[in-house]
């Protein structure tokens, strides 16, 4: 069984990205990463640092654009207006969940699809599907370099995701079925509710688990020898200490003996997450001075 | 009783629908639009795109017609488009592919406004699908939504489906339908060179097969009671008749049926649909046009 370290690969890619952008310095361009952040959540707070820090470790501009939390529609847009028009940013994000009196469709339409390097404008959610060239979001993006970068290619292989979210299941299902290297899975997408949900994660070669339930995918839900990647983030608390602990959507204890490799949670996915965020800055930088 | 999908029959009834919605929709000034726009001399297009508009004209659509030669560039084209974009009198636009090799068909299709996009192949309506948001659908597996419906296969929850076709006009957006939460269903995109594609088959509640190969699945690839639908359209020699050609499916229609729950004939399934889901979505465009311009 192996462990397959995200940190590692995480670090990997900032390496290249380090290559490429000094590149681009020497002909004045810096990619540039704006972040917008309505209202205060400590989590996303510290969320948008770790983001920051990564930029600055490989060189690339980063700003967090944080926004009152009264802020109207109308403002916000606006705001976003503005970002789409400096030349500075090349890709821009937006922190969710937004206050409810936003509408969050809106806003993530609003950003120009050629700086939408999290991919969230239905726009690039739709060439992405058709097999055309876009921005990929970074968490599945992240899942398949993963797969990639760790020798575990799912051509021809049955992936199974857990969990359908606009933010992973669904795009990931996206990029896994196109006819291109690197992808050319099947792959069956299936959401914990259901009475058939085991009998399908069992058939995975590859079973991404993303359904932000903790501990969910247990040892009787997976095939021998399966390669597991937990997308999950899970706070949960330790009766006996009262502390709070990172856990995924995979009992990781109970199903590493079974598998043939496995993400840990933390320092699986999330680390590399980070790593495509920067990645699409990058991509987009580039096309951007062509 | 194997219960057997008619489209013929269902789209009858819908086009009389569309007519009364139009009717009304008449009374308020507004005159639903359709524009049918064909490159090049391809017989079989030609005929098609004139069967489209004929469709659209019995029920009181307005048609527009435009034709370019098949050395038409591509320029000229998105100039027509961009006319057409423009044109209050039309509500829903369509290009009848393939379009010539010298022209960029995702450049052509991009370029039609997602507003008037009734075929629903626009990057915008493909995503806002998958996403689960309100948008047009490609015509013939949005006919499979409403033969579904229609036949009493609303509460899909726990079912598989397994799509036999991953492509851009089929198992993708057969999936972006099925695959959303209000719906509840697992849904599997096969290709067709998936290993061991049978052990998938097997599993299907509901199975939607289009590889344009004559008779495909054949009975012992799919489990009793499965709601089968068949995209395909293969013309196979007439054992009966060897002047004239047979029209099948991707399925073995006569063996599957013994075993399935539904199943769309070919022909008589999903075909008749596509057209009547077509103007369905005219008629859609020109009312979501005309409430935003109140």
């Amino acid at each position: 069984m192996e462990i397959i370290d995200g940190r590692k690969i995480a670090a990997e890619i900032r390496e290249e990205l380090k290559q490429e952008i000094s590149k681009l310095k020497e002909k004045g361009v810096t990619p540039g990463l704006a972040a917008i952040l309505v209202g205060e959540n400590a989590a996303s707070l510290s969320y948008l640092r770790s983001i920051a820090r990564g930029c600055e470790k490989v060189g690339m501009l980063m700003e967090t654009v944080k926004l009152p939390e009264d802020i109207t529609q109308e403002q916000i847009e606006s705001k976003i207006g503005e970002l789409n028009q400096n030349p500075k940013f090349h890709g821009i994000i937006l922190q969710l969940p937004l206050p409810k009196h936003l509408d969050t469709l809106k806003v993530e339409s609003a950003i120009l699809p050629d700086k939408d390097i999290d991919g969230t404008n239905p726009v690039n959610t739709g060439k992405l599907l058709l097999g055309e060239e876009t921005f990929f979001p970074s968490t599945p993006y992240g899942v398949k370099e993963l797969l990639f970068r760790s020798g575990y290619s799912p051509e021809g292989k049955h992936v199974v995701i857990c969990g359908r979210s606009n933010i992973v299941g669904k795009p990931l299902m996206g990029m896994l079925v196109q006819k291109q290297k690197g992808a050319n899975a099947t792959v069956t997408i299936c959401h914990t509710g259901t009475k058939d949900f085991a009998s399908i994660t069992r058939q995975a070669d590859i079973l991404v688990a993303a359904m932000g339930r903790a501990k969910t995918i247990t040892a009787n839900m997976v095939k021998g020898g399966a390669i597991v990647i937990d997308v999950g983030v899970n706070q949960i608390e330790d009766p006996a200490t009262g502390k709070f602990k990172l856990t995924g959507d995979v009992d990781f204890e109970a199903v590493k003996d079974k598998v043939g490799a496995i993400t840990p949670v933390p320092g699986g996915t999330g680390p590399v997450t980070s790593a495509m965020l920067m990645t699409n800055t990058v991509k987009s930088a580039k096309r951007y001075n062509k | 009783m194997t219960k057997i999908l008619d489209g013929k029959k269902l789209s009858t009834e819908i086009r009389d629908e569309i007519k009364q919605d139009i009717l009304k929709l008449k009374e308020k000034g507004i005159v639903p639009g359709l524009a049918g726009i064909l490159v090049g001399q391809n017989e079989g297009s030609a005929t098609y795109v004139r069967l489209k508009e004929k469709a659209a004209e019995a029920l009181g659509i307005l048609t527009q017609a435009v034709r370019l030669s098949e050395d038409a560039s591509e320029e000229q084209l998105l100039k027509q488009i961009d006319k057409l974009n423009l044109d209050s009198k039309i509500h829903g636009i369509f290009i009848q592919l393939p379009l010539p090799k010298h022209i960029n068909e995702n450049r052509a299709l991009n370029a039609i406004l997602p507003e008037k996009d009734v075929d629903g192949f626009h990057p915008m309506n493909v995503g806002k699908a998958w996403l689960g948001q309100e948008a047009f659908l490609p015509a013939t597996p949005d006919g499979i939504r409403e033969i579904l419906t229609r036949y009493g296969y609303s509460n899909l929850k726990d079912k598989h489906a397994v799509m036999v076709s991953a492509d851009n006009l089929v198992g993708k957006p057969m999936a972006s339908i099925l695959i959303q939460e209000n719906v509840g269903v697992n849904v599997t995109l096969c290709h067709p060179a998936t290993p061991n594609l049978s052990d998938y088959t097997r599993q299907a509640d509901i199975l939607v097969v289009s590889v344009n190969k004559a008779r495909f699945i054949t009975a012992d690839m799919v489990k009793e009671g499965v709601i089968a639908i068949d995209f395909g359209a293969n013309y196979i020699e007439n054992p009966a008749d060897k002047t004239k050609r047979k029209l099948v499916g991707d399925i073995d229609f006569e063996k599957v049926k013994e075993k399935a729950e539904a199943i769309t004939p070919v022909p008589g399934g999903v075909g008749p649909m596509t057209i009547t889901m077509l103007l369905c979505s005219t008629v859609k465009a020109a009312k979501i046009m005309s409430r935003s311009r109140l």
